[in-house]
């Protein structure tokens, strides 16, 4: 049966109508493959047990035409996402203690479709790395090389499809940790707009940029996945009131492309291949008919500074709720209230945690709030501006992913050098745009993403966009 | 940007973690690298420009004021180590 698990979603969701196999049969295929790549540690929990039962139920409403739109489709969802009753640890030490007494949104909309829930995923603590390191259960190996990292902070998600452990996975983006994990994995990742999935239950980094997604085999697949995670709720305050548009009928839709390049992007790219490869790229859309305008997005070279200064500072504020009392680890070496948060917090949190709470907090305290955080929350206004003033005249903006394709585990110390793994990634969540990242080529022989970032509320036409690309070049084929 | 000894004592305090001594030299050169990337935000004269906390315009969705009961404290109560009849107990704060 391990062919099956070769399959992408929607051959699984056709095959599983046309009864050619069943959930029992998928299932039990990828529970077998994730015991035998265990050693890539792409899940922090498995639910095997749980997974056999949902896929008799799954099969028992299929044979009685009851199938719901992802009736007994496998899939796995970060650690990040709480599930009733379930260990959500975040990556972390804080939180592996913690078993969630509620769903988030995300789980509770892709099991009320049919999705059976295999297990979770690993990931970067608190979803802060870019290279899955940070990790309170260690780093996940990239499956196409397993001396480099498969990316972070959702490099479990993306290890995982592209290991065949599940039809597709659930992750999150605060500065690209769908995106870039999916181009260093060969795989297709999209972080829609800002608002368009709920943050219910999704444990917080940081509030104004984390966004949830899904990474997947292909455009397609995104796609259908995406549709059925997507809408309003009202438990999350900056859910966005808009329709669900049928991404899976736009996907495929008949769509005219205006694609921006921002003025002088391909001259600063350093890496020899990965320029080639976006140039490709590039001009396999365009001889497909898409047209191509140069843009200017003159403050984009300021999103990786106004970013460090925003996501820590909203961390700091986020993380202050670990405090050893209520849930999470707390400290056994106690004799004062202040010993008991200094000691909890101080045990729970590993380095990288700990150093974007130490710049958030020094950003944010009395002297330093206009010089750091205010003035990066000014420059984010000019960065959305720009953008806004770009889609006037083009339907989606292309650009690398990353400037380079995955790196050795344990290559980099700098945290500098670590966070511009970001450095394409980021300005989408600045401004809360949807953004995605297809696989466009290889560089020193590992897949490198193009990422297209559309308007807002436009995950389709970039999906399109991405599916067209995907029908004329196979270098999201698993080789 | 150089980091004081004493703006590591500010940020331990607030943040509520200590910083071990062994390792205060490495977090000082990792701060102050983070600082030095972000100092570039200087080059940009923004004395005029808004200041954008939420990426999207959109009004906080307030619900129906009704009684829910979506929250069980026993529940919740059972992920604390600490409890006794519905508080949470934390070291004595009063002498």
């Amino acid at each position: 049966m391990s062919e099956l698990i070769n399959l992408s979603l929607t051959d699984q969701i056709l095959g599983l109508g046309d009864k050619a196999f069943s959930s029992k049969e998928i299932t039990g295929a990828y529970l077998n493959e994730i015991k035998k790549k265990e050693s890539l540690n792409c899940f922090i929990s498995v639910f095997e047990e749980e997974s056999e039962e949902k896929a008799l139920i799954a099969d028992e409403n299929i044979a009685k035409n009851k199938a719901r739109p992802l009736e007994g489709i496998p899939i796995a969802h970060k650690d990040i996402f709480c599930i009733k009753d379930k260990k959500t640890t975040c990556g972390s030490k804080m939180l592996s203690n913690f078993i969630s007494p509620y769903s988030s949104e995300v789980f509770s909309k892709l099991d009320t479709a049919g999705a059976i829930t295999l297990g979770k995923t690993n990931m970067d603590e608190f979803a802060m790395g870019s290279s899955n390191e940070t990790s309170f259960y260690g780093n996940v190996l990239n499956p196409i090389n397993e001396k480099l990292s498969p990316g972070g902070s959702s490099g479990g998600s993306a290890a995982a499809v592209r290991a065949n452990l599940c039809s597709f996975a659930t992750a999150t983006d605060t500065g690209g940790s769908i995106r870039q994990p999916a181009s260093f994995c060969g795989v297709t990742g999209i972080k829609p707009t800002y608002g368009r999935v709920s943050r219910w239950g999704m444990i917080a980094f940081a509030s104004s940029l984390d966004q949830a997604g899904i990474i997947a085999k292909n455009a397609k697949d995104a796609a259908i996945a995406l549709k059925y995670m997507s809408g309003f709720d009202q438990k999350d305050s900056t859910s966005l009131n808009e329709e669900v548009k049928d991404l899976q009928k736009e996907v495929d839709a008949d769509q005219e492309h205006v694609i921006g390049i921002p003025k002088g992007l391909i001259e600063n790219i350093k890496n020899d291949q990965v320029r080639d490869s976006f140039k490709n790229a590039i001009s396999i859309l365009e001889k497909d008919g898409a047209k191509i305008e140069e843009i200017n997005l003159p403050h984009i070279e300021y999103s990786l500074p106004a970013y460090y200064v925003i996501a820590p500072a909203e961390c700091s504020a986020n993380l202050a709720r670990y405090d050893g009392i209520r849930f999470g680890h707390r400290s056994e070496s106690v004799s004062s209230l202040e010993d008991l948060y200094v000691n909890s917090r101080t045990e729970g949190f590993g380095k990288e945690v700990k150093n974007r709470i130490f710049i958030g907090t020094f950003c944010l305290s009395a002297g330093y709030y206009d010089a750091f955080y205010n003035k990066a929350l000014k420059i984010r206004n000019l960065i959305k501006s720009d953008f806004d003033e770009a889609f006037k005249k083009v339907s989606s903006i292309a650009m690398p992913t990353c400037s380079n394709s995955s790196f050795e585990l344990g290559s980099i110390s700098d945290p500098v050098e670590m966070y511009e793994q970001d450095i394409y990634t980021i300005p989408a969540n600045l401004a809360g745009l949807p953004a995605l990242s297809i696989p466009s080529g290889t560089a020193d022989e590992m897949p490198i993403g193009l990422q297209l970032i559309g308007n807002y509320l436009e995950e389709g036409r970039i999906l399109n966009l991405a599916n067209k690309f995907q029908k004329l070049t196979d270098f999201h084929e698993f080789k | 940007m150089k980091i004081t000894e004493q703006d590591l004592k500010n940020i331990s305090l607030l943040s509520k973690i200590k910083i071990d001594e062994e390792t205060s030299d490495s977090l000082v050169k990792d701060l102050e690298s983070i600082l030095t990337m972000v100092n570039k935000m200087d080059e940009l004269d923004t004395s005029k420009i808004n200041p954008l906390t939420h990426p999207i315009d959109n009004t906080q969705n307030l619900r129906e004021d009704i009684e829910k009961k979506d929250i069980e404290r026993e529940k919740l109560q059972e992920l604390s180590k600490e409890k006794d009849s519905g508080f949470y107990l934390t070291p004595k704060v009063i002498e």
